[in-house]
């Protein structure tokens, strides 16, 4: 990694949905750092809050749902001591968003053309006409649409080209941070692939950050310069792409890159199945969330949370494994 | 307009058409699918409209009566009218007008008759009932009567001696005149003019606030949604007539009154219908998208969710209208609505149902269509519309 400067800062960031039954807490103690220029990606199971934590990124969690805690300082900014009004400036300026179904992120009676412009308009009111049709030309051309299609609706482009146009959406004011929340799960893998390089090449000219939400760990693998794993609310584990994929300490990292399922013909070895069910977020097992499933779980994992602790330069886990309690004691004794 | 066929088959020579080239209708529609399965709804809509436009604004030209004056006698059948001219002479003398003149004729309770008898100049006993002119030609009193052309069989069967003179005289009715002789045909055309106005007013009326109240309800939602829904389900839950009764009753009769009267019992309809519409679309990803970039809740609101209920709204436009003819007709009908000399399709039904069982169809069945036609030139016209405007259509 070239130089490492911190272009968003979540700290200890916490997001509660008050629903009937309790407290869900969608995002639990959450902090990590996106660099500049780089693609962070974020993985996780389906319902650990990876979509909550992009939403809340963007301060767009709505009720019943709040940001009960933590700081989201962006380009040294607090995003969360700003004023509505502000934060509206805030979104599609400098955080952008890509959804994951991009047959419907699109409003269907409004024109391509008038998707962009409308962006741009709402942002730098004094804009005109000519000049920004000029740069929505530029920027559709730079994505590989043909500039006919700017006078097209929505359905009449494919899922690809909607979800460039959506790239485009965050690009046209030149966000510095894009959180692709799922952007590319609805398409298929060779479009995918082709976006997936699109983003890249957009990143290298334009600079700009990614956060990768997904659940597709190849794509992860492909794009991504550092990973984020996420499980119950919590980012598990965090470093380099490399370091996490070569040696995963966590062991639901383990587990997760286990389950991937693979295409060799000759391997025959059953997919790994992670036991045990996601946990249920309105009462969360105690102390570490993942301890009811973990194969190596001691008693020390129950009663007491661990911390996010640094192992390695830019390498954090949040495991007993890797940290030191006064109580901790392995369980493996216990059963031999 | 852009051909897509070219597009596709010579791809390097189409030539880009300019923004700034193109009309504005044309811009409008372009792209529009015009040739589909369904276009023909929107013509035979429009057309309908038209005709009764038409008919709205030449109704002083092309009616032939006064809708209020008595010109015939009352129940004539459509195609009926004019009258015969009997006499009991034997001599085979042929009479023309001018001998009639001055001669005594009996008119049967008939205002076309006794116009006619008016115009040739002879002296006319009115008002009596048929036996009595019967009685009064037999006994020479009179020389001839007039009677209608339906009554001719009958009256051949009751004196064999009678004899026609003249036929075809006096008025026709295509259409038949109602109990009290008044011309339906006049009274159609002139209808026409009440109802579109009352109609399309208290739809126009109901639909803008209605709409806007639920935009603003279903988008911001919280207590003011509460409150709002609250008062438009207790408008719901009164009966419409009455409401409209008690509405008019404190406003006064007049045109305009019963417009805002019938409006306001279907302000609720508009308003759960978007209310319910913009809170599924405000869920919708395209919505969130939006906010992601920053737009405004007004241009969300503007731009975003207004557009995609117009159809909704069109549709329930265009029953609304049905709908509030039929209401303003009971309003007619029970004194309250517009005054009498008002003619009114509505008013002409719900008066004319009572003499159905005595055969006299034709007093509700042509209000009757003229109402569904309007009706029904609404919903076409709205329902092609909705396709047509609707861009997911949008030729590909």
């Amino acid at each position: 990694m070239q130089s490492k400067e911190t272009l968003y800062e979540i700290k200890d960031l916490v997001v509660e949905y008050h629903t009937r039954y309790g407290v869900v807490n969608a995002v639990d103690h959450v902090s990590f750092d996106i660099y500049r220029g780089e693609v962070l990606g974020l993985v996780g199971e389906s319902g650990c809050g990876k979509s909550t934590l992009g939403k809340a990124l963007m301060r767009m969690i709505e009720a019943p749902g709040e940001i009960a805690a933590g700081e989201l300082i962006l380009n040294g900014v607090d995003l969360l001591g700003l004023t509505p009004k502000e934060m509206r400036d805030v979104r599609g300026s400098q955080i952008s968003m890509i959804f994951q179904d991009p047959m419907t992120s699109l409003n269907p009676v409004q024109r391509i053309q008038d998707h962009l412009t409308e962006t741009i308009s709402t942002h730098e009111p004094d804009a005109e006409k000519p000049t920004m049709l000029q740069r929505v030309k530029r920027l559709i051309e730079r994505l590989g649409i043909q500039t006919q299609r700017l006078d097209d609706y929505p359905h009449q482009l494919s899922g690809g080209m909607r979800q460039r146009v959506m790239i485009g959406l965050g690009l046209v004011l030149n966000a510095n941070l894009i959180i692709a929340d799922e952007a590319t799960t609805s398409l298929d893998v060779i479009v995918e692939a082709k976006l997936a390089d699109q983003l890249m090449e957009i990143k290298e000219e334009f600079g700009i950050s990614i956060l990768a939400i997904t659940h597709n760990i190849a794509l992860v693998a492909q794009l991504a310069d550092r990973l984020a794993v996420m499980y119950a609310g919590r980012i598990v584990e965090i470093g380099s792409v490399y370091e996490v994929f070569d040696d995963p300490k966590h062991p639901y990292t383990r587990g997760l890159l286990q389950s991937v399922p693979s295409i060799k013909l000759d391997d025959h070895e059953d997919l790994y199945k992670m036991a045990g069910e996601p946990p249920d977020l309105t009462n969360p097992p105690s102390g570490c969330r993942f301890h009811p499933r973990c194969p190596e779980a001691m008693p020390i994992c129950s009663q007491e949370k661990p911390t996010l602790q640094e192992i390695s330069p830019g390498r954090s886990v949040h495991c007993w494994l890797y940290e030191d309690h006064p109580e901790k004691e392995p369980l493996v004794s216990e059963n031999s | 307009m852009k051909s897509p066929d070219s597009k596709q088959s010579t791809p390097i020579s189409t030539k880009p058409i300019l923004e700034e080239d193109i009309g504005l209708l044309r811009r409008f529609f372009r792209g529009r699918i015009w040739y589909g399965t369904e276009w023909y709804i929107t013509v035979v809509g429009g057309l309908i409209l038209f005709f009764i436009t038409i008919m709205t604004i030449s109704a002083p030209w092309i009616s032939p009566h006064d809708p209020n004056e008595f010109v015939g006698a009352p129940f004539v059948a459509p195609g009926g009218g004019p009258q015969i001219l009997i006499s009991l002479t034997d001599e085979q003398e042929i009479i023309d007008t001018m001998q009639i003149s001055n001669l005594v004729i009996g008119v049967h309770r008939n205002r076309s008759g006794d116009k006619y008898a008016d115009t040739i100049g002879a002296e006319k006993i009115r008002y009596q009932s048929q036996n009595e002119l019967i009685a009064g030609l037999e006994a020479g009193e009179i020389n001839y009567i007039l009677i209608d052309e339906d009554l001719e069989e009958e009256l051949q069967f009751q004196i064999p001696s009678m004899m026609v003179i003249a036929r075809d005289l006096g008025l026709r009715f295509p259409l038949g005149t109602d109990n009290l002789g008044r011309d339906m045909v006049s009274r159609i055309i002139w209808g026409a003019r009440t109802v579109l106005s009352v109609a399309i007013l208290s739809a126009l009326l109901s639909s803008s606030i209605g709409v806007t109240l639920g935009l603003i309800s279903g988008f911001v939602s919280g207590p003011l949604d509460r409150v709002i829904s609250l008062v438009m389900d207790s408008i719901y839950s009164f009966p419409g007539l009455l409401l409209a009764i008690a509405m008019v009753a404190m406003l006064g009769p007049g045109m305009i009154n019963v417009a805002v009267a019938v409006s306001v019992i279907y302000i609720p309809t508009f308003f759960r219908v978007v209310r319910g519409q913009v809170l599924s679309i405000k869920e919708e990803l395209y919505v969130e998208a939006a906010r992601s970039l920053g737009a405004k809740a007004r241009s969300i609101l503007w731009s975003y969710i207004f557009p995609n209920v117009i159809p909704s709204i069109v549709v329930v436009f265009s029953i609304n209208i049905a709908d509030a003819i039929l209401t303003e007709a009971g309003l007619s009908f029970i004194g309250l609505g517009l005054p009498p000399d008002i003619p009114d399709w509505g008013y002409d039904l719900s008066k004319g149902h009572s003499f159905l069982v005595a055969g006299h169809w034709w007093l509700i069945t042509y209000p009757g269509f003229m109402i569904t036609l309007v009706a029904t030139g609404f919903t076409l016209l709205g329902e092609g519309l909705s396709e047509i405007l609707n861009p997911r259509l949008v030729k590909n």
